[in-house]
């Protein structure tokens, strides 16, 4: 999932639902009517990072999906700095 | 289930579909001007679009810094990034004049326009070249855009999607009707308004990206999907959309904002391979990934090796102010990436790549106020196919269509929507779509439509036979899509609405492609090799007419 909240921290406010661009979470109510944040479509995510901004609680960080792998290369020995 | 379809009639005079940059910028203008005007959103404002977590080069003129040649500045910027052919020269002229007045603007908006306390201009830039960029902090543009527009007045519907404009018997725009995504449950909204601003941005997810089993990973934000289609079924025209565009950047995690990196492009052992530089500049960046973002590409299917930025030579005030501009340019998820997974980029390089074909600025045909030819459609941002600029390009025309906008208006009488035919067929539609139980997904109809757009409208070449199998296989398509397609919620429909977009646009993509009898550019015909002299300067564009008849025209560029 690659939003990840920490629902220790949470407090359902609904901010980063609101934002995403990619409506990746969403507010919905469970049975009592009380509305909770999910992370229903993470294959959606961009990894822009606004929920991870905009949260008044500081409880989202980001998982990088193996499927967005960035390739490096570490450069030879005698060109190091 | 029925869909609920909203009691009241949205009314505006001035709806502006897509509250991007272009969107916004078109907002607070227009309200500036005293135009009722409403913003409808699919996300929110503050963090939607391409320039959700900010950007960070602005093009533009400022004539204290460039000197007073306009002359120069068009031909240097002609020869960069935002030059090439598939733009009307009058259109740069008239994007640039504006570029001063927009960046004191946004200054008074609260974006930080000089963060160093003077104008500065870094990369996108070739040696010996004046630097047109000016470097930026965009990291709060879209909450500053959003304030500004509604402390003018503007109102903004967040959480609404738009899928149609509804347009009268004289062929003019009259409204618009989407749905609201804020509840599981979508819920139908009609609006009634004089002049519409299509600002959706470009078409992605329409050819296989990086990965092609996660079709989110793309260069620009993935919620920009086919929305100049909205324009197309209105009987706009589209132009430059048989000419390919590609990106480059990071190649495992697509992301714009190359020109922020400025190391020096390496082959694998750490030497350079830019004819521009060898050592990283932070000046001008690296200019040859501007001029051949093909070459990531190119460099690994020819076997001659992967290609790498290369930052390794920084100092570390250098590494510092890189990092520090990822924010502004919101592509701080590659830092925390590259944190998370313990890359030091003191010691590696990082793959790039070339992107997937999107229709960043191929699209919408506009003129000199914006407008189309559908009188009540105007269109800015890189939705348009006819101009290059992307912030500079959404903000100016964006601007420009306001005060296009605002004379327009006074001109149109009321018309009421409320019998528009449209209305009741789009909620036939939607609610065969959520009631239909075990259906097809729209992803996998997305992955289909982008496997045919890949093998038969693809990049590598392109002959009749191939581009004639793909027009019947995305009429297959669409036609399975429309019958077999199961919605759970207003977001799946939202996709699916989305997915019907952008295979409209593959199809006219495919038929302007096809009826370009000639090679040009990454428009490579096997059948004709040559490039034909006689379409020099010339615009190949598609409509659409009420019948729905496709009519193809060449016009000349605007000088
Ligand atoms: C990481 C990154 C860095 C970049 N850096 C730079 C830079 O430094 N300089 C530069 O000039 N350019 C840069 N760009 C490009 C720039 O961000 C875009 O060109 C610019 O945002 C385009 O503006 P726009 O208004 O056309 O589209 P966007 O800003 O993408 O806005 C389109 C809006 O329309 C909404 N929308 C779409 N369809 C619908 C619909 N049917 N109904 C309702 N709403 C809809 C979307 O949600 C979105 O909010 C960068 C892009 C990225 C991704
Ligand atoms: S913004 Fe933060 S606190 Fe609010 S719902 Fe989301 S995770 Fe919870
Ligand atoms: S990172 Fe961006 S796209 Fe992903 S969940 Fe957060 S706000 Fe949405």
């Amino acid at each position: 999932m690659p939003p990840v909240i920490d629902k220790e921290k949470c407090v359902d406010c609904g901010t980063c639902a609101q934002i995403c661009p990619l409506d990746v979470i969403r507010y919905a109510k469970d049975e009592n009517g009380k509305k909770h944040v999910v992370v229903k479509y993470p294959y959606e995510c961009w990894h822009c990072r606004a929920c991870v901004k905009d949260c008044p609680k500081d409880a989202i960080t980001m998982r990088y999906p193996l499927s967005h792998m960035m390739f490096a290369m570490e450069i030879p020995e005698e060109k190091k700095n | 289930m029925e869909i609920k379809i909203r009691k009241d009639i949205v009314k505006t005079d001035y709806l502006i579909i897509g509250g991007g940059v272009a969107g916004l910028q078109s907002a607070i203008t227009a309200a500036a001007l005293g135009v009722d005007v409403l913003i409808a959103e699919k996300a929110d404002t503050r963090r939607s679009g391409s320039g959700c977590g900010g950007n960070d080069h602005y093009m533009c003129y400022i004539p204290e810094c460039h000197g007073d040649d306009f002359q120069k500045v068009l031909s240097e910027i002609g020869e960069g990034m935002e030059g090439g052919p598939w733009q009307d020269p009058a259109m740069l002229k008239k994007m640039m004049l504006r570029t001063k007045s927009i960046v004191e603007r946004w200054e008074s908006y609260g974006i930080n326009m000089k963060p160093t306390g003077e104008y500065r201009f870094e990369g996108h830039t070739m040696p010996d070249r004046q630097c047109y960029h000016l470097k930026y902090d965009g990291h709060n543009q879209k909450m500053c855009l959003t304030k500004e527009a509604r402390k003018n007045g503007a109102k903004i519907m967040n959480k609404v999607f738009i899928n149609d404009i509804l347009t009268n018997d004289e062929g003019r725009a009259v409204g618009a009707i989407g749905f609201s995504l804020a509840e599981d449950e979508p819920e139908i909204i009609v609006f009634q308004a004089k002049a519409v601003l299509v600002a959706t941005a470009q078409a992605m997810r329409m050819y296989p990206n990086v990965n092609p089993a996660f079709i989110f990973n793309t260069h620009s934000c993935p919620a920009a999907a086919g929305g100049a289609a909205i324009a197309y079924r209105a009987g706009a025209k589209l132009v430059n959309i048989d000419v390919p565009y590609r990106h480059a950047g990071v190649k495992g995690f697509a992301r714009s904002g190359k020109a922020t990196w400025f190391g020096v492009l390496s082959d694998i052992n750490g030497d350079s391979i830019s004819p521009f530089t060898d050592k990283p500049d932070r000046k001008r960046g690296d200019a040859m990934m501007d001029i051949y973002p093909g070459i990531f590409g190119d460099r690994l299917e020819s076997a001659q090796g992967p290609t790498y930025m290369n930052c390794t030579s920084y100092t570390e005030e250098d590494h510092a102010y890189q990092h520090q501009q990822f924010q502004c340019e919101g592509i701080d998820s590659i830092t925390d990436y590259l944190d998370q997974r313990g890359i030091d980029l003191h010691k590696s390089m990082i793959e790039f790549g070339t992107y997937d074909y999107s229709l960043a600025q191929r699209g919408i045909d506009i003129d000199l106020n914006a407008g189309t030819n559908v009188p009540g459609i105007y269109a800015a941002g890189i939705c348009c196919g006819n101009v290059r600029g992307n912030i500079t390009s959404a903000s100016v025309w964006g601007d420009i269509a306001a005060e296009s906008v605002a004379e327009y208006v006074k001109t149109i009488p009321e018309y009421d929507v409320s019998k528009h035919p449209l209305i009741q067929q789009r909620a036939d539609f939607y609610n065969e779509l959520m009631n239909r139980q075990n259906g097809a997904q729209w992803l996998e109809a997305n992955s289909s439509l982008q496997v045919i757009m890949n093998d038969y409208i693809g990049l590598k070449v392109r002959s009749e036979d191939m581009m004639r199998a793909g027009i019947k296989y995305l009429a297959d398509l669409k036609s399975y899509a429309k019958k077999e397609i199961g919605c759970e919620d207003a977001h799946q429909l939202m996709r699916t609405m989305e997915l019907f977009d952008l295979i409209d646009l593959a199809e006219a993509v495919a038929i302007t492609s096809r009826n370009r009898k000639e090679s040009r550019g990454m428009h490579k015909r096997i059948d004709y090799t040559f490039t034909n002299p006689l379409l020099n300067n010339k615009f190949q564009t598609i409509r659409k007419t009420p019948d729905g008849e496709v009519i193809l025209e060449w016009r000349n560029k605007v000088k």
